[in-house]
Formats: structure tokens, sequence, C-alpha cells
């Protein structure tokens, strides 16, 4: 999952990549405003975090104009400024949340979870698909209601393959989603994680919830049983 | 002092008037009797230049004929009389009209000078004399002294001069009533930018209007330019007060969130979240202390217009399904169609955001929103209801949340500041703030708010 930030803070910017990195996500920053909406326009991202009060171009603005664009992506706020009035203009600009700083980090992380759930089509934080029960607030992955013991690395490629549940994902994207971009790349790592998950899902072969798809990537192949 | 420039005005242009003519009455009266005074003597001269033809030297001195051309010397008590005296004073002849009365004279001057005099006669009636002393020449060339007397009686005169009067009163009083109409229609069509800018003052004080209009007189162009200006600057006020604030506000945070996100990438130096504690306290204190209600900041005591109740509550439903989206409360708002409060927009959306989001953050599946029309002591406001179908407020809890003067480090985890800043803005509106439980279940909030001032 490829994320925007656009913080005109150094040392916020730069903490909250970090951390943002460290959870698994590839993170693009912009300091101010021009910068941050030409990355938003140009560049493939799923989710944006925009501060309102940037230099060159305020947030509200950048995030009318990106949405002008037909940009559809999920926008969250950071705002200092935390009265209603704020919170109803960026939210009616076309924000889908807001964080109000100073914020934990587990606030970011968990409204960004939400935000790229939805996105991808799921209303609730428990997501269904046939047998396979995955509960993302809980990070928790159910077979025919059997807990299914996982590492955080297995956890983070099902927990992907679920949200995107139907499109092919390609081998690169789940790479990015491991490892911040300083660690070695290595594929073949990725096709034992999924050796393994589906090892631990489908010990006896009968519901192949992984789709290999050659030379393109993977697909969660289970019916979703809900949907937003 | 008569409070009305109206008033002032007419009373004022009444006086000149009264003066004005006054003195117009006198003196036009004056003229008027001089002229006809005038007159007056000129027909008694020609009455005595009548006489002194009609006279005729008789054998024993002057002799007056019986009939004479005016015929009011033949009418007793006509009010023109005549009298011949010789030398020794004594009357020769007298008119018809004169039998039976004493007629005053003055006496004569000299020979061939006419001597004019008012005189009264017996009964008080005023007249007037003409007296004429001559030295007849008789045939035998003897000279022989005579005074002639004409008299007549002032009464017609003096009438006329009443009937003059009366005739001018009459006018002017009618000319002058029209006048004070015609003032008073003058004065209220002059002072009507006056009347106007009064209207549109109380206009604005009541929060109907925004500024004064444009189109004033010359002379009060620049007193409605200054008052605008002001009003402006009021207004002004407390948005920018609220502005400093807001940004204070938001260079403190962004620090602050910035102190966080390394605490969190380090958690080593902050072992016993000591730091992370305080950072807390430092992020509730600018919340709370920095977000004070308009009234507070620099309210200006002008009335602000209503807030659009049903559009604010809403944009911020809008907003909250958005942020709610995985709950999807059914959020129902219910706005009464007299329910008004004029107050600060930002203070009304602070209110009923905190309340709402509350309500989305703990309700099942609904939340409803009613707004109805209260009044206190002859404000207006809103009682503002929001209540939701979750597991409520326990009531010790709901207590503490609401006791005044709670401080705030003290209040209640979860509601938090917003509940704090709820109260606050209340009890700046004149209102309070009240928590319950809903039927059928779940909490409820009540909140009233009242315009400020009058």
């Amino acid at each position: 999952m490829r994320l925007l930030l656009i913080e005109d803070d150094d040392t916020l910017r730069d903490s909250l990549a970090a951390q943002l990195a460290e959870a698994g996500f590839g993170v693009e920053q912009a300091a101010d405003g021009r910068e941050g909406l030409y990355f938003a326009l140009e560049y493939p991202v799923d989710l944006a975090i925009v501060d309102l009060g940037l230099p060159e171009l305020p947030g509200l603005e950048l995030i009318r104009r990106v949405r002008g664009e037909g940009k559809s992506y999920p926008i969250l706020i950071l705002t200092a400024r935390d009265r209603w009035q704020d919170k109803v203009d960026g939210l009616e600009a076309g924000a889908d949340d807001y964080v109000v700083k100073p914020f934990h980090f587990e606030e970011i992380s968990a409204r960004v979870n939400a935000l790229l759930r939805r996105s991808g089509g799921w209303a609730s934080s428990v997501l269904k698909a046939g047998p396979v029960t995955l509960d993302t607030t809980r990070q928790e992955l159910k077979v025919n209601d059997e807990p299914v013991e996982l590492t955080s690395y297995e956890y983070r490629i099902i927990e992907h393959l679920i949200l995107r549940a139907g499109e092919v994902i390609s081998k690169t994207e789940l790479t990015d989603r491991l490892y911040d971009q300083d660690f070695e790349r290595d594929s073949n790592v990725i096709e034992v994680f999924i050796g393994r998950l589906r090892k631990k899902m489908d010990p006896d072969n009968s519901i192949k919830p992984i789709e290999t798809l050659r030379g393109r990537g993977y697909r969660f192949a289970l019916e979703r049983s809900q949907s937003g | 002092m008569i409070s009305s420039l109206g008033t002032r005005l007419l009373v004022s242009v009444g006086v000149l008037l009264l003066v004005f003519f006054g003195v117009t009455i006198v003196v036009l009266e004056v003229a008027f009797r001089g002229a006809a005074e005038e007159y007056q003597q000129d027909l008694l001269d020609s009455q005595l230049m009548a006489l002194l033809a009609a006279a005729e030297p008789g054998d024993d001195g002057l002799v007056m004929p019986p009939d004479l051309p005016e015929p009011r010397f033949g009418t007793p008590r006509s009010g023109l009389y005549a009298e011949l005296r010789d030398a020794d004073k004594q009357p020769v002849w007298r008119s018809r009209s004169a039998i039976g009365m004493r007629l005053p004279r003055v006496a004569a001057g000299e020979p061939g000078r006419q001597r004019i005099a008012r005189l009264t006669l017996e009964d008080g009636t005023p007249v007037m004399t003409v007296t004429l002393a001559v030295n007849w020449e008789f045939a035998d060339g003897d000279l022989r002294a005579y005074t002639f007397h004409v008299t007549e009686s002032l009464d017609s005169l003096n009438a006329q001069i009443a009937a003059f009067r009366r005739q001018l009163l009459g006018w002017f009083a009618a000319v002058a009533v029209a006048m004070l109409i015609a003032m008073s229609f003058l004065v209220r069509r002059v002072l009507r930018p006056l009347r106007q800018i009064e209207t549109e003052t109380s206009a604005i004080e009541a929060g109907e209007r925004e500024t004064l209009s444009a189109d004033w007189p010359t002379e009060l162009r620049g007193a409605a330019r200054n008052m605008n200006l002001l009003i402006g600057s009021e207004r002004g006020r407390a948005e920018r007060y609220r502005q400093t604030l807001d940004n204070l506000a938001h260079s403190l945070k962004t620090p602050l969130a910035a102190m966080r996100a390394v605490l969190g990438e380090q958690q080593a130096g902050d072992a016993d979240g000591r730091l992370g504690a305080q950072i807390d306290r430092m992020d509730d204190i600018v919340r709370y202390q920095l977000r004070k209600p308009a009234q507070l900041i620099g309210g200006s005591g002008l009335g602000l217009p209503p807030v659009a109740i049903r559009d604010e509550l809403g944009r911020l439903a809008d907003g909250l399904a958005k942020v709610y989206r995985d709950k999807a409360p059914d959020i129902v708002i219910d706005v009464a169609a007299d329910a008004e409060f004029r107050g600060d927009r930002g203070d009304f959306l602070e209110v009923a955001g905190n309340l709402m989001d509350n309500a989305c953050k703990w309700c099942r599946k609904r939340v409803e929103v009613r707004v109805s029309a209260s009044e206190k002591a002859g404000r207006r406001g809103i009682e503002l209801t929001v209540a939701d179908d979750g597991a409520g407020v326990p009531a010790e809890f709901a207590e503490q949340l609401l006791e005044r003067g709670t401080r705030l480090d003290e209040s209640a985890p979860g509601h938090g500041i917003g509940l704090a800043v709820v109260r606050e803005i209340a009890a700046n509106y004149g209102g309070r703030i009240e928590s319950g439980r809903a039927e059928p279940g779940g909490a409820e909030f009540r909140v009233w708010l009242y315009a400020p001032g009058g």
C-alpha cells in the first residue's frame, strides 16, 4: 500500500513516515502543498495523509483539487485546528476522516487501516470470505472458526490479499508491504510466505484461498461474504 | 429637554411663527390705523370746507342754511356734528345732528389754521374734531372772528380697524396652521434618514443586518461610514481573537505531535510514559484553554444573525457519517420550525459537534438530534437534545461529568474535553447541560443555549 504523507513539520513528517514504513506501508513524503499536490495527482497513491496548515497551498484547497481531478482514494486529515467548523470544512472538501494533533501513532495506523479496508470495499473491520474470517482490529485470522497462528509478516500479506480480495496483487506490491525500502529484496521470500499461509489456512487443500497467476501475482480467490 | 428632534424642530418653528406673525400683525395694524386716520382727517377737512362754503354773511353775522348738502348733519346723533362759534366762543349755530349734545372742543388756534384733536363725548364715544378759526370779512368791511368745529365719531373707524385685525388674525392663524402641518411633513421627510439609521441600527443589534446601507444624505455619510467601520471592527474582533488563538494552538500542537511521534519511535526513551503523560497534559490544556466560546474571547454585544440550525446539523451529520462509515449510525435530525438561535455559528457547531460525535461513538445504531425553542428571561434560545441507543452513562459518572467547576484534569475520560467545552459554551450563553437516560436506553444530553443580551 502506498501512502502519501504531506506535512510541513520536518520532525513530525520524518518520524511519522518512519513509523508508517515500519508498519509496512510504502510512504511518499511531501513538505508543502504544491509538491504534495503534484505527488497526489501524478503518483500511484492508495491513501493520502494531509496536514491542513500547509505552506504554498492550504490543505483544504489541495484536497478539493485532488477530488476535482477525480482521485477517489481515501484522504486522512491531520489537523491542529480541532474546531468542528474546521473538521466539517475538511470533510466537506472531500476528506474521509481526520486526526487531531497531537495524536498517538496507533490512532493514525488504526484510521489508515480502516480507510484502506473501506476503500477495498469492506464495510466492517471483520472481513469474511467463505470459511475465512479476518478481524483487522484484533489482527486475528480464523478458518472455520478455528484461530490460525500467524507471524506478523504472514499477517500483513494475508491482510493485504483479503483487503483487495478479487484483485491480482503483484509480487512487488507484496514485497513493498513487507519491507522498508532499505531492506534487501528477494522475491522468493513472498513465495515462501504464500506457501506457509496456504499450509496454515488450508492444510488439506480443500478451500484453496490463494490463487497463483503465473507472472502476474496472487489473488485471494474466495467470494466475499459481505461488502460495503 | 424634548427628546425627539422632530418635536423640537416643530416647537421651535411654532414659536418663531408666533413671534413673526405677532409682530407682523402689530405693524400692519399700526400702518392701517395711520392710513385710516389720515383719510378720516381728509374727510373732516372737506366737511369743514363745505361748511365754510355754505356759510352766508347775514345782517347780524354769519348764517348757516337750514339744510346742508351732507345729510348726516341733518340726522340727530348721526355721528357727524358741526358747530359755529363767534368770537366770544358762544355757539352761533349747531348742526341738527348735534341737538341736545354737548360737544367737546379745543381752543381755536390762529385764524386760518386747522387744529385736529381726539376727544371723547360725554357718553365716552371717541371722536375726532377739526377746528378752524377764520376772520370773516363782511360787506361793510367789518372783520369778525368765527370758529368752525366739525366732529365725527371714531366708532366706525375703530370698527373697521377691529374688523381688519380680526381678518388679519384669522388669516394668519390659518396660514400658521397650514405651515405647521407642512413643516411636520417636511420634518418627517428630512428626518427620515435619521429614522432609518435608527431602524437599521436596531436591526444590526438584533442581528438582522450586517451593516448600514450605503445611500445616505451628504450630512450623514460620514457618520454612517464610521459606524460601519466600527461595526466591522467589532464584528471582526471575536474572529481575530479566535484566529490568534487558533494560530497559537496550531503552532503549539504540531511540535507536540512531533514530540509524541519521536517518543513513539524511541519507546525506550520514555519507558515509564512520564514524558507521554506530560504531552497529554499539555495537549489537554491547549485544547481546552484555546477553544473558548466566542462570547468569552471578545463578543461584541452586537447581535448575530440566526444560526442556520438545520443546515449546520446536516453538515455535521454528513461529516460524521463519513467518519463513522463502518457503524453507519442513523442520525435523525428534528428541528422545530420556531427554533431560533442567534449566536456564534462556531460555538453552535462546537456544542452540537461534540455531542453528536459522542453519540455516534457510543450508539449502537441510532442517534437522535432534536432542537426546540426555549426562552429564559426574555432571551430566545434553543434546547438541543442528543440521544443515542448505546449503553448510556452511569449516573455517578454523569454527575461527575457535569458537576459545576469540574477542573480540566478531573474531566471524565472518554467524553473528556468535549463535554467540558460544551458546558463552558452553554454557561456562556446563559444555558446549561444536563445528562440523562434516553428512552428506551442510551445516553441523552440536553443543552440550553440563549441568544446573548436581551
